[in-house]
């Protein structure tokens, strides 16, 4: 099995996709930093200064989208399969791994220029300050929302096979479809895959779901689409 | 190798439909080890989707593909065992050729120095560190067979192998698959280069719209009927 996760990791850092995906997570975090401390008002809440260190687990759930979707396009899972000497169930778990893992340093990468960015900043802000404590549920809550978003991007991406059609899909239901679920419903928008992300990432403070319920809904969506994808994988021609 | 002579890979009553519309009917014909047997058949011919359900990469409908006596599903897929290049040859274009078969090479679990061996083997090592965008279809065509040739499979399923290849690289070509067939292993090649394929291969598969034509060995042919006499005369026949 880590000769299978190994071929999967250098297929996801010998693109220029990974590179891409990093540059603009830095990009993001960086304008979110400044957003919400230079232009947001005075920060005199807790959770106000915990969305300074929110991540954006939609970028690392395209991660995994398109580049799962991209083996199918490029046709690069099928000499994969090919050679893997395991199911092919077992080679999607490989390849969904090295997305995780890969998100893993992505988002850290993230969490710690938000971290290193942000707090200084926050410190000219009235009110309770956070605390280290805080500063690390923030992150790890942070980097369980991108490791997360990566793993169900992936899923999705094997499922959909077209990284187009997919991340066409996604924007649409980010953008369209939960918010109007969250205008009526917002306990409801909560509990799909995007809402629970927003939450666990600290993107949202005045929510029905608490922030470790959010991580449980999202890793119930994410085991979901990972069954889906790996009892799909089996039964489709690769090629 | 597989023991010479014997049927490394054998279709049975292979019938492969998609949404209804059969690409494949009824297709039964054997490959044997030390031979090179061509599979032809004009474009659309169902020769690209039979190939695929051969190594496994699509399921059949119905009939079965045995791989060395056992069916492929219950094969685990092996580069040692099986190599395999059908179009595309499936690398990212925004890789470099070494890289796809560093990959490659982790994925089947074989050293990394088999992938310096098969680029000089394919001579594309000098054109190992570009982008595989940035290849010619001669080029993408012998990182292909590179992928097939990873392992040092005893069975090649080459699905038009000489497409793209300069005449150089057709005799390369030529010559690689015979010492392989010389050596014990098996070779099952599509071709649309009748003319170049009649001085490669040792048995002939023929197929249009799904259906087999015609399966058996070259030198049982008229001396004086050419390869490319039998194939026109086949599949103007079969035509509705």
């Amino acid at each position: 099995m880590t000769h299978l996760l190994r071929g999967e990791l250098i297929k996801t850092v010998t693109t220029r996709t990974a590179l891409a995906f990093a540059l603009g997570g830095i990009a993001f975090t960086v304008l979110n930093v400044l957003m919400i401390t230079k232009a947001s008002g005075t920060l005199d809440d807790l959770h106000e200064k915990e969305e300074a260190l929110s991540g954006l687990p939609i970028l690392l759930l395209l991660w995994g989208l398109v580049g799962a979707a991209g083996e199918y396009k490029h046709r690069t899972a099928a000499p994969a399969a090919l050679v893997a000497r395991h199911g092919r169930a077992t080679a999607l778990m490989a390849r969904i791994a090295a997305y995780a893992l890969t998100a893993l340093l992505i988002g850290g990468l993230m969490i710690a220029i938000s971290v290193g960015l942000a707090l200084p900043l926050l410190a000219d802000h009235p009110g309770t300050p956070l605390t280290a404590g805080g500063v690390t549920a923030i992150a790890a809550s942070d980097l369980a929302a991108f490791v997360l978003s990566a793993i169900m991007g992936a899923a999705i991406g094997a499922l959909v096979r077209n990284p187009v059609a997919g991340v066409v899909i996604l924007l649409i239901v980010n953008f369209a479809v939960i918010p109007l679920i969250a205008g009526s419903h917002e306990s409801l928008a909560n509990l799909t895959p995007f809402g629970a992300a927003g939450v666990l990432a600290r993107m949202t403070h005045d929510t029905t779901l608490s922030v470790a319920a959010a991580g449980w809904v999202l890793l119930a969506w994410t085991a979901a689409f990972v069954a889906v994808a790996f009892v799909s994988e089996q039964r489709r021609d690769l090629a | 190798m597989t023991h010479q002579g014997t049927a490394a890979i054998a279709v049975e009553g292979l019938t492969k439909s998609y949404g209804g519309t059969p690409a494949v009917t009824d297709l039964t014909f054997t490959a044997r080890a030390g031979a090179v047997t061509g599979f032809f058949g004009p474009n659309g011919a169902g020769k690209t989707t039979a190939l695929k359900v051969i190594v496994g990469l699509a399921k059949a409908t119905t009939g079965r593909v045995l791989v060395n006596g056992t069916p492929v599903e219950r094969t685990r897929p092996d580069a040692r065992t099986l190599g395999v290049a059908i179009e595309p040859c499936g690398a990212h274009p925004g890789r470099t050729g070494r890289a796809h078969l560093t990959s490659l090479a982790a994925l089947a679990g074989l050293p990394r120095r088999r992938v310096a061996e098969v680029l000089e083997l394919v001579e594309l090592d000098r054109a190992a560190g570009r982008r595989v965008g940035a290849y010619s279809m001669g080029m993408r065509q012998r990182l292909g067979l590179a992928a097939a040739l990873l392992g040092d499979p005893a069975i090649l399923v080459l699905d038009e192998p000489a497409n793209g290849l300069d005449p150089q690289g057709i005799r390369w070509l030529r010559a690689l698959v015979r010492e392989h067939a010389a050596a014990g292993g098996t070779v099952l090649l599509s071709s649309h280069l009748l003319s170049e394929a009649a001085h490669t291969v040792d048995d002939l598969v023929v197929i249009d719209r799904g259906r087999l034509l015609h399966a058996g060995p070259l030198s049982a042919l008229d001396p004086a009927t050419s390869l490319e006499d039998l194939f026109f005369d086949l599949t103007e026949r079969s035509a509705p």
